[in-house]
């Protein structure tokens, strides 16, 4: 017997919070995954007073993560005031998982699975999960799998005092390539000839997004002051043309050797942080009383193949965002607001001037025309991850809230989300008012 | 043009003579000339030879795919201005002779084992605070058309009443500039790049010998500066024409980690642009200033 689905109800976005973003072995040096996200959930919580509740579903993630932290979210769920019957599971998509994991709560709620959730994100890269030596690890399993001692001996005999001192640590890099991702978006960078200078300018214009931001209060019920720190202390509101000009490249040895255009300053630095996101049905809403920022209303995922095709490794989203357009039947221009990850300046320059590229709108994205140019001064309008920094996981919750309140004020209107990640993935989504 | 003397230098002296004849010359007085007396030497048929050119890209960083380096004709110049430095037609020695710019013109890409005919020919008398700046024009041939030209600016220190029209700097500074990568200046580069190109002034072979000019240490030869910045600076393939301008500003002691400085936002002669300069380590103090022009082959 086949029952009437019910129909697909429109998904609100009710608010965010993060912690403030923390370069990598700084304040937050000594913070776990768990105690930020655990932090981040609960100033959610306190704010839209959601103690005691139980919500349909936690969904979020970190990218570095110990296998020790398989059940993150959950665990963090349960060291919160949330009921504790409130369902959690991890999910990780380098830095597309935040905005993934609001993509999975809202199709829930739409299908009507579940009223409101909570999405999120986590990362650190000052408290990284190292591995064990490989060499030793493969002992101590062998050891673990020996039956008699002379099978245990044989296995203790291959170990070696340096294998103690020389952990597996994590790598911000590509498997498959070998490159780190600012190699990669070096190479980007010299395919598209985006210039050191353009790179640069939309460094600076980050910084100063988010000062004045900061400086008229737009983060503070986005925000729970974690450790001390008040707002995000990769920022700085002095900066100058001067500075970032007179910064080294970073990214240029392997890929590009002296004629490197990636900078600190124009690429993303390794941050800690955590941001979580409410979503939830119009009728929970409303019985909540609680007012509607925004709606989600499309999401998209794409990958390339930078491997055998050799396609840039951050250009996903290039891809990503004219599907959904069609899907949507929306032009690149009828955005209100532009927000777009700047892992580093120049994915951002080269995803915009793909766009304006005819033959690469023609003969990758199979386009008649090209999408064109946006309004610059519609793009990242409160700065992006360039100033805030980028705790990968994390980074969607901050862009989804951030977006979402900037629709709010506006009153009405359409925001577009891009962003990319690791293994040339592209995730991106539309939120509307 | 029948009145110009025209030598011609088909076998190369060897260090030893050079050097001799280097310090002979030495013994000339510097004074005021009304013009330099016209003189065109010439090395008829000279062959880019594949080895010294693998040499000089090893000492200059440049890499096989750019193929013959932009400055690389220059060195076959080099014996025809010690030859004219050597002679009656110069008024004053080489030694003490400053390197103020140089301006390179390429019209057609060189490859190795091309045979080419150099030549050098004296030009204009400029005014300087400091003394007399006269230039030396230089002109490569292949097949009768000119594939290269130069033009080396420089500065006979110490000469009163300098003739001619006032030197001023041709290259402006207002466009800032970024950081763009550092290199290493050994100690030893003065020796390897005086070995490759014949240049072997003392003030850039050793400190000690430097010390005994005046200098507290070695220096870098400007056209080995210059070609670093260069490797650096041109793309990693050939090219076709090209024009480079550089002024030397101050001198690049040894050894020293220089920085790059550069900005492409500008326009120019041809399809790709550029100014950059080599400073200090800190980036606060320009050793050259320089202007970049090219086509890609």
């Amino acid at each position: 017997m086949t029952q009437t689905l019910p129909a697909i109800r429109r998904v609100a976005i009710l608010g965010g919070n993060r912690i403030p973003f923390a370069r990598s072995n700084t304040v937050y040096a000594n913070a776990s995954n768990h105690d930020m996200m655990t932090a981040t959930l609960q100033g959610l919580v306190d704010r839209f007073n959601l103690h005691g509740e139980r919500l349909g579903e936690v969904v979020g993630g970190a990218v570095m993560k110990h296998a020790r932290d398989f059940n993150l979210i959950r665990e963090s769920v349960l060291s919160t005031t949330l009921a504790p019957e409130t369902p959690a599971f991890d999910i990780q998509q380098a830095c597309g998982t935040g905005l993934e994991a609001a993509m999975l709560v809202a199709n829930k709620i739409a299908l009507g699975h579940i009223e409101c959730g909570i999405a999120g994100g986590v990362d650190t890269t000052s408290d990284a999960p190292m591995g064990l030596n490989e060499a030793l690890r493969k002992i101590l399993l062998r050891l673990s799998r020996a039956k008699t001692t002379g099978q245990r001996l044989a296995a203790l005999s291959q170990f070696r005092p340096q294998m103690l001192v020389k952990p597996a640590l994590p790598r911000n890099g590509e498997p498959r390539t070998g490159y780190a991702m600012g190699e990669h978006c070096e190479l980007m960078a010299q395919e598209w000839d985006i210039a050191r200078e353009d790179q640069d300018a939309l460094a600076l214009q980050s910084h100063q997004n988010l000062a004045r931001a900061f400086k008229d209060g737009f983060f503070t019920d986005l925000m729970t002051p974690y450790k001390g720190v008040t707002q995000d202390n990769n920022l700085r509101a002095d900066l100058s043309l001067e500075k970032l000009r007179s910064l080294r490249p970073c990214f240029d040895k392997k890929v590009r050797p002296e004629q490197g255009t990636l900078t600190p300053g124009n690429s993303t630095p390794l941050t800690d942080g955590a941001s979580a996101v409410l979503l939830a049905s119009e009728a929970w809403a409303a019985a909540h009383q609680l007012p509607v920022l925004a709606y989600l209303t499309f999401s998209e995922v794409a990958a390339v193949d930078f491997f055998d095709k050799k396609e840039g490794l951050l250009m996903a989203p290039a891809y990503a965002v004219p599907r959904m357009l069609a899907r949507a039947q929306l032009s690149l221009q009828d955005f209100d607001f532009y927000e777009i990850h700047e892992a580093f300046a120049a994915q951002v320059l080269c995803t915009l001037k793909s766009w304006e590229d005819a033959s690469f709108c023609r003969d990758k994205l199979g386009l008649a025309q090209s999408l064109g140019a946006i309004d610059k001064s519609k793009l990242n309008v409160n700065g992006s991850s360039l100033a805030a920094g980028h705790p990968f996981a994390a980074t969607g919750g901050r862009i989804v809230a951030t977006l979402a309140k900037m629709l709010a004020q506006k009153g009405s209107g359409r925001g577009l989300i891009s962003i990319c990640a690791a293994g040339g993935q592209g995730v991106v989504a539309i939120l509307e008012r | 043009m029948s009145q110009i003397p025209i030598l011609e230098i088909t076998s190369l002296p060897s260090t030893l003579a050079g050097l001799m004849a280097v310090l002979q010359a030495s013994r000339k007085r510097p004074g005021t000339v009304e013009s330099l007396a016209p003189v065109i030497y010439v090395r008829p048929a000279v062959t880019l030879d594949t080895g010294a050119l693998a040499a000089y890209a090893q000492v200059c960083a440049g890499t096989p795919e750019q193929g013959v380096p932009l400055l690389y004709p220059q060195m076959l110049t080099f014996p025809l201005a010690m030859a004219y430095f050597a002679s009656s037609y110069c008024p004053w020695p080489a030694m003490g002779t400053v390197h103020l710019a140089n301006r390179v013109q390429q019209h057609a890409p060189l490859h190795a084992s091309d045979v080419l005919r150099v030549e050098m020919q004296t030009g204009q008398l400029l005014a300087h605070d400091k003394g007399q700046v006269f230039k030396l024009e230089f002109r490569v041939l292949k097949d009768d058309q000119l594939v290269w030209e130069a033009t080396q600016t420089l500065l006979r220190l110490g000469v009163k009443n300098p003739v001619g029209p006032a030197y001023a700097s041709a290259l402006n500074n207002d466009h800032p500039l970024s950081l763009q990568s550092g290199f290493v200046a050994g100690s030893g580069i003065g020796r390897r790049y005086g070995r490759i190109s014949g240049d072997l002034n003392p003030i850039h072979l050793s400190a000690l010998s430097a010390r005994i000019f005046g200098f507290r240490r070695a220096i870098a030869h400007g056209m080995w500066t210059q070609a670093r910045a260069l490797s650096a600076m041109l793309p990693r393939h050939a090219i076709a024409q090209a024009q480079v301008h550089v002024e030397f500003k101050t001198p690049l002691f040894l050894p020293a980690r220089p920085t790059l400085w550069t900005t492409r936002a500008i326009e120019g002669d041809l399809s790709h642009n550029a100014l950059f300069e080599v400073r200090n380590a800190k980036g606060d103090k320009p050793h050259l200033r320089a202007s970049l022009s090219y086509n890609l082959a």
